[in-house]
């Protein structure tokens, strides 16, 4: 059991990368963008058809899924949530999700095959053990933490992120105190798909490889760590992301990998029918209620 | 009429049955991605009742309604409080864990012909043959598949015309406005669970006799997602709609093989766009009460006839 903890905190953390994404976009614009998983594995896609044709290191591949992931990312806000009013919360969902099977195909079309190689960013170094944990591993679980404190200073420090807390608080309130909501909305759009740029860079430079399967994972595992750990809640998506790899490693080190997967939905559907405020509702009573409320 | 036209026709009948299950729970206001689980509990049921229970097809059917609708009935009960997104994550971790149990699921006979038979985990449900054996062919099968489809839609709209089809809108519409007048939003959000379950139910009883043969990556994610993009695109005004948006995949992506290779990034485009500009389908209540107006005044000049029947004609 305790051997299990290194792996399952290794992968938690990748979840928990990915979960950050969805709760951002969820906290503010009180949306759900499953395109958000496809968004990233085009970007992904696009890096590596250039680099099929010019060649180029991890830093060029990271710079190129960042740009494409980010302009897939405006393009999946102005057709599947700008349009929609906020009462159509769900229809802007419907659609994100007909948008990844778009984008989904779209990446299969451009470079066909099971699993593409990808360049680690780590190198040599990635496969060096420190107390049980992979070095890699031990950078992605980094990265996360680093970016939830980056987030939080963002939030609480900036003036932009007054601006967000005052829209999280109230879109009508924040329009009269002459915040602009519509570009607020669109740069956390920009900044959460930025933020799945820079995971999916991570994750699958630790794989070694992506696959076609890639949109489906990111976008399963990141909702499932988002609503465990309370959708809305930056710490809750980490904390989600962390139990969801511990309760997956466990579960499937004794059972196999179809009770793995049977476990973590069972976890989910228990979580969304009993508390549907996760992890959040252990720190934040009156917050995560009224995550729960409003959808 | 030659054998892709067929297979083309009995597909659209079976999937209609899930669209339809979608549909039910949309006017109710819940947008599920589960529906597929219920379609596949129905293969399984009806598969089982023919293969090793040796019953007629038509209590198959009948026994896979009930136990999908329980199921759905049940699961309807425990999400009661959930809205929204919540509600569609529940029923997709819901659907993906029968999928799961599924695959773990095994009942090996030994059939009269003493070859093994039954549900067999992750390799599927093979030689559930009752409409081969009996020589049905595949034209019967069709009129069948569109049979029971036919008794559906009028159970639908039957019922709409009634207290239940009003109630379950005023509950999707605006669940705290219709408590106020009196309307008991979580008996009718379970009745209309119960009623998709065992809609999808029906068609999955019919699929698996049609196919002779399921496995439980048959009833994936991608299988309820459709039905609910078909009703949402066709229309949720009527019954008729979500049949309208079968007809507009199959007929007009699939079979016209203009978008071949392509054909999720046409039909992802198409539904993203359809839902800006009519976020409630083609036939949304809009047009239907628009049609039944103008049913309505052409009805004057033959008054016995309802003016409902425009609507399932339009």
């Amino acid at each position: 059991m305790l051997m299990t903890l290194p792996a399952g905190l290794a992968l938690g953390s990748s979840y928990a990368l990915l979960a950050v994404g969805f709760t951002l976009v969820f906290g503010v614009l009180r949306r759900v963008n499953l395109a958000y998983g496809a968004t990233v594995m085009l970007g992904i896609y696009g890096a590596l058809w250039v680099q099929e044709r010019t060649g180029g290191g991890p830093v060029l591949m990271l710079l190129i899924v960042l740009i494409v992931t980010v302009v897939i990312g405006i393009y999946v806000e102005k057709l599947c949530f700008a349009p929609h009013s906020r009462r159509a919360a769900v229809t802007s969902m419907a659609a994100s999700f007909a948008v990844w099977m778009q984008l989904e195909e779209v990446a299969t079309l451009l470079l066909p095959g099971h699993a593409l190689p990808f360049p680690s960013p780590f190198g040599q170094a990635s496969g060096l053990d420190v107390a049980g944990f992979r070095l890699a591993h031990l950078l992605a679980l980094g990265c996360a933490l680093s970016v939830c404190a980056g987030f939080w200073a963002l939030l609480y420090r900036t003036g932009f992120g007054l601006a967000v807390r005052a829209l999280i608080e109230s879109r009508q309130a924040a329009a009269c105190a002459g915040i602009d909501v519509p570009r607020i909305s669109a740069l956390i759009f920009v900044l959460a798909s930025a933020l799945g740029a820079v995971a999916g860079w991570i994750i699958v430079g630790i794989d070694g490889q992506v696959t076609p399967m890639f949109a489906m994972w990111a976008t399963l595992k990141g909702i499932i760590a988002a609503i465990l750990g309370g959708l809305g809640s930056l710490p809750g998506a980490v904390a989600g992301g962390l139990l969801l790899g511990v309760v997956e490693t466990v579960a499937q080190r004794s059972f196999g990998p179809q009770v793995r997967d049977l476990c973590s939905y069972l976890l989910l559907f228990a979580v969304l029918a009993l508390c549907p405020s996760g992890l959040s509702a252990l720190w934040s009573a009156a917050g995560a209620s009224r995550a729960a409320e409003e959808t | 009429m030659d054998d892709y036209w067929l297979g083309i026709l009995a597909n659209m009948g079976l999937l209609s049955f899930l669209a339809l299950s979608s549909y039910v729970l949309l006017i109710g206001g819940a947008m599920s991605f589960g529906q597929q689980a219920f379609f596949g509990i129905g293969a399984y049921a009806a598969g089982m009742a023919t293969v090793l229970g040796a019953v007629p097809l038509g209590v198959a059917l009948a026994l896979a309604a009930v136990v999908g609708g329980l199921a759905a009935g049940a699961l309807g009960a425990a999400t009661l409080r959930l809205r929204g997104f919540h509600f569609s994550v529940a029923s997709l971790a819901a659907a993906e864990a029968v999928r799961i149990s599924l695959e773990l699921f095994s009942l090996r006979v030994v059939s009269s012909e003493g070859r093994m038979t039954g549900p067999n985990g992750i390799e599927g449900f093979r030689g559930i043959r009752y409409l081969y054996e009996r020589g049905y062919g595949p034209v019967d099968f069709v009129l069948l598949i569109y049979g029971v489809l036919g008794l559906v839609l009028l159970a639908l709209w039957l019922s709409e015309r009634r207290r239940f089809g009003l109630t379950l809108r005023m509950a999707g519409e605006d669940p705290v406005l219709a408590r106020t007048l009196g309307v008991d939003v979580r008996k009718a959000r379970i009745a209309a669970a119960a009623a998709a379950g065992a809609i999808a139910a029906l068609g999955g009883g019919l699929f698996a006799h049609y196919n002779t043969y399921v496995e439980p990556s048959n009833f994936g994610m991608m299988l309820g997602v459709h039905g609910l993009a078909y009703a949402l695109i066709g229309g949720l005004g009527a019954p008729v709609g979500p049949l309208l948006g079968v007809g507009i995949d199959i007929l007009l992506v699939e079979a016209s093989r203009i978008f071949h290779g392509y054909r999720m990034v046409a039909f992802g485009g198409i539904v993203a766009v359809f839902l800006i500009f009519r976020p409630r389908g083609i036939l949304d209540e809009r047009l239907v009460n628009r049609l039944r107006a103008w049913a309505g005044r052409a009805g004057r000049h033959t008054p016995d006839q309802p003016a409902g029947e425009a609507k399932g004609a339009s």
